[in-house]
């Protein structure tokens, strides 16, 4: 092996290899942070909702007509459009609810765990109404306990009713004098929020009013993303929804495969029983899709950018190689004269090529780490992945040789006389 | 000295059209792809209103409850209606108001389409003054009609495009809900970059197609269909109990021109909130906040977090382009040993050819910093094609001053950065040597 010899020549000409060097370790540390904000942007767009996504549709059905305004028409209005979306084929559950899976909103409530005192602090989860339907329509994995049943939602739902008709007598504490209990379905994330470790079945937590809530069922997943961090937190109430002035929202569950074909006919189907009104249908995909836009448009500015930067590195690696290999043609001749093989010399060049990547990926590697503390005192979740790292160097390796060989076998092919000749 | 250098920069140029073709590009790529990344930055962070981001303020008060804090731990983003009403009274202001936005039901003739539902800003007549809002035809409602919730409303260019086929509008009557109202102003096409106003949802949203004034919220029972925040049930039931509750869904705006003016307004704030909790409202320690327009951006986060690690990202990238660039100039640079050496023998000083190299090196990076640019052009326009489709605007990314020279001054920089180290070697070619290869 010649490394005597070439390890002379680098450092006789540190700029030149230096260069070369410093092109790789920056190629490396910048393409394993795109692929590192990558990995995250694809990581949040993979997060699931527990939902079957693809198999849920969201239907808005927004009165315009004052008939609306009384309560009788609406129950009415209510109960003729499910009745007409079940009998849809191709419809699995239909339900009417303010949950739209990965729309970013919703209404939210503050809880403590019951008997745990007023100094404790109240923790924030957000709030739904369900009927008996909405949590088959939503597809969730119920992990312990039960749904509600039909019984149990018209009771509570007259329960509140009453409430909100002839309001509580409040005590001299400005909270009502009744209380009230009433059964809830929790993610499994809020009953561990609240309560710690499980079981959480019959468990009981209070709102600052001091009614309390008893865990009936939990499930899990449950991801929904909220204008504060409780993404994961939810507490479903049995409560038919009724209100239809300001307009409805449907949940429709669609038979695997059927989704696409019914976000087409349940507007006209709507349409046809009551026309006073305006029905936009979305597939929760779609939802998702402009959910996730920043998170897409990430990873692809930053696919482009590691892209490009893998193009111009290998045309640099090519082109400064080639420089480096072409000013030593006379060097070439010569020692091919003095009886080098051609094979010496492409070795010479490789090993060269070799030991100049090698450095440049060692230090890649360090400035990628430091690039990625830059980038995650910014991005929290944007980590550099070891197996991503020692992938891209793998390959950054192979570009470097391949640079190097056909320069290098250019080179091998330099004839003795032109050392002779140019002397 | 100057011209003669140039031009023989410019013949060796055109000497190589290959090579000058090859390094000219990679540095427009360079340049075209740290221009994209710096204008996707810039559009969030630039000044949305800058004649006015100065004197414009936002008002906050703590009114959340005593247990725990605002998530967050700042006051809400929002004000109560008993809270705006109250602060309004104020006549420190030079101009004031406050703001929400309703989803309400709009019937366009028959013949048009059919009734939808648009996104509806109340408030108040200063608010078109405040914002710098540039009126197509008509102009703002006067303060008049605030106090009695006249049946006025202005509408955005496209809302006046799509009812009345944009004409001239002004007088016409639309019906919204279950009433009619008076047009009394068409907006010119108004698109400030960060929807600076209102940055509770999202913050690169298109500004609503039709206003209407603050007082028809209780005319006509209209709640916000934006963020509404409270902490306790209300009072009573009904719309009043929501008037008087601590619901917090009204943005509270202020125009204060002088130091002197901010000062004056928080002693009123702070003394108002003092006043009110003698009435058991504000149990909180005291937390009331005049926040500036630019400050209230950066509170918001209205940057997306990736776009600071984006903009590093795409730097490096033009830092590579430009390193990928030296191995090129170098083998160009020292083919011409011979004619170097010439020069030199004949009188050239060291300098002179140091200088000539770099200038020919930022020659070409002007001309790929130029290309740069224009490709960077497209790349905008493609992204905002695509963000269209999410962000239902292909217009938030904005190509200005700024960013073009932002493009040229990178360029000669990429230039430097790839020609310093050629021109520094080849000035240090000795003559002797080459002269006697001849």
């Amino acid at each position: 092996m010649e490394l005597g010899p070439i390890l002379r020549a680098i450092r006789r000409n540190k700029a030149r290899f230096g260069l070369i060097a410093v092109e790789v370790a920056l190629t490396l540390a910048v393409v394993v942070n795109c692929i590192a904000l990558i990995a995250d942007a694809r990581a949040q767009m993979a997060r699931p909702s527990g939902f079957p996504d693809d198999d849920l549709l969201t239907v808005s059905s927004a009165p315009f007509d004052a008939a609306f305004k009384e309560p009788g028409y609406q129950q009415a209005a209510l109960r003729a459009d499910l009745d007409a979306l079940a009998a849809l084929p191709g419809v699995a559950v239909v339900t009417s609810t303010r949950l739209i899976p990965w729309s970013g909103g919703g209404s939210s409530g503050e809880y403590r765990q019951a008997g745990a005192g007023d100094a404790a602090p109240m923790l924030r989860s957000q709030i739904y109404n369900a009927d008996e339907r909405t949590l088959d329509a939503l597809g969730v994995r119920l992990v312990a306990g039960r749904t509600f049943t039909r019984e149990e939602v018209d009771r509570d739902t007259r329960r509140l009713q009453e409430i909100t008709i002839h309001p509580r007598e409040l005590g001299s504490d400005g909270r009502p004098v009744d209380k009230f209990l009433q059964d809830v379905v929790v993610t499994r994330a809020w009953a561990e929020h609240v309560f710690g470790p499980g079981p959480h079945l019959g468990r009981l937590f209070q709102d600052s009013d001091g009614d309390q809530y008893r865990v009936l069922g939990v499930f899990d997943p449950f991801y929904n993303p909220y204008g504060w961090p409780i993404h994961e937190y939810a507490v479903f109430y049995a409560r038919r929804s009724s209100s239809y002035e300001n307009g409805t929202r449907y949940l429709v569950q669609a038979e695997p495969g059927q989704a696409s074909a019914l976000a087409r006919t349940i507007e006209e189907t709507l349409t046809r029983v009551n026309r006073l009104r305006a029905v936009e249908v979305s597939r929760v995909t779609e939802i998702r899709y402009l959910y996730f836009g920043r998170q897409r448009m990430v990873a692809g500015l930053m696919g482009l950018v590691a892209v490009l930067l893998v193009v111009v590195t290998g045309l640099g690696l090519v082109g400064l190689t080639s420089f480096l290999v072409s000013e030593r043609t006379r060097q070439i001749g010569t020692r091919r004269a003095l009886g080098a093989s051609m094979v010496d010399i492409v070795r010479y060049f490789l090993v060269e090529n070799w030991l100049l990547m090698s450095i440049g990926i060692a230090m890649g590697v360090g400035l990628a780490v430091a690039l990625n503390l830059a980038l995650v005192s910014s991005i929290a979740s944007a980590r550099l992945d070891p197996i991503t790292v020692a992938a891209a160097a793998a390959a950054l390796w192979l570009l470097g040789l391949a640079s190097a060989l056909v320069p290098a076998l250019r080179a091998a092919r330099t004839s003795p006389a032109v050392a002779t000749r140019s002397v | 000295m100057l011209a003669y250098q140039l031009r023989i920069a410019w013949k060796s140029l055109r000497r190589s059209p290959a090579h000058t073709l090859i390094v000219g590009g990679g540095i427009a790529l360079g340049v075209a792809v740290s221009t994209l990344f710096a204008t996707v930055r810039h559009s969030f962070a630039k000044d949305p209103i800058p004649d006015k981001s100065a004197v414009l303020y936002n008002v906050r008060m703590d009114t959340w409850g005593p247990v725990d804090p605002y998530p967050g731990g700042k006051p809400p983003p929002q004000v109560t209606y008993q809270d705006m009403v109250a602060l309004m009274r104020s006549d420190i202001p030079a101009r004031q108001t406050g703001t929400f936005k309703a989803s309400l039901y709009v019937f366009p003739d028959p013949r048009v389409g059919r009734p939808r539902r648009e996104l509806v800003r109340l408030c108040f007549s200063d608010f078109f003054p405040m914002f710098e809002v540039p009126f197509r035809f008509g102009g703002p409602w006067d303060r008049a009609a605030d106090r009695t919730a006249e049946r006025v409303v202005v509408l955005s260019d496209e809302m006046n495009e799509r009812l009345f086929g944009g004409e001239d509008s002004v007088g016409r009557s639309v019906r919204i809900e279950d009433r009619e109202f008076r047009v009394v102003g068409v907006l010119d096409r108004w698109r400030p970059g960060v929807k600076f106003y209102d940055l509770t949802q999202n913050p690169v949203d298109v500004p609503e197609p039709i206003y209407m004034p603050f007082a028809h919220m209780v005319a006509m029972q209209l709640e916000s269909s934006g963020n509404s925040d409270g902490w306790r049930s209300p009072p009573m039931a009904g719309f009043a109990g929501l008037l008087a509750s601590e619901q917090t869904w009204i943005l509270l705006w202020v125009e204060l021109s002088s130091a002197d003016q901010v000062g004056r307004y928080r002693a009123f704030l702070d003394a108002y909130a003092l006043e009110q909790r003698k009435a058991g409202r504000f149990q909180r320690k005291l937390d009331n906040r005049v926040t500036p327009v630019r400050d209230l951006m950066v509170e918001a986060d209205v940057m997306p977090k990736e776009a600071d690690a984006m903009v590093a990202v795409s730097l490096l990238f033009l830092l590579i382009c430009a390193l990928n660039l030296i191995g090129l100039l170098l083998g160009k640079f020292l083919a011409r040993a011979a004619e170097i050496g010439v020069r030199r023998a004949m009188g050239a000083r060291r300098l002179d050819v140091f200088m000539q190299h770099l200038l020919e090196c930022e020659l070409i990076g002007l001309a790929g910093g130029a290309i740069g640019l224009a490709l960077s052009f497209g790349a905008i326009a493609v992204v905002n094609l695509w963000a269209k489709s999410i962000i239902s605007r292909g217009d938030f990314l904005a190509m200005d001053w700024a960013m073009a020279g932002f493009a040229a001054g990178a360029a000669m920089v990429a230039g430097l950065v790839a020609g310093l180290y050629p021109a520094w070697r080849v000035c240090r070619i000795a003559p002797a040597v080459h002269l006697k290869a001849q």
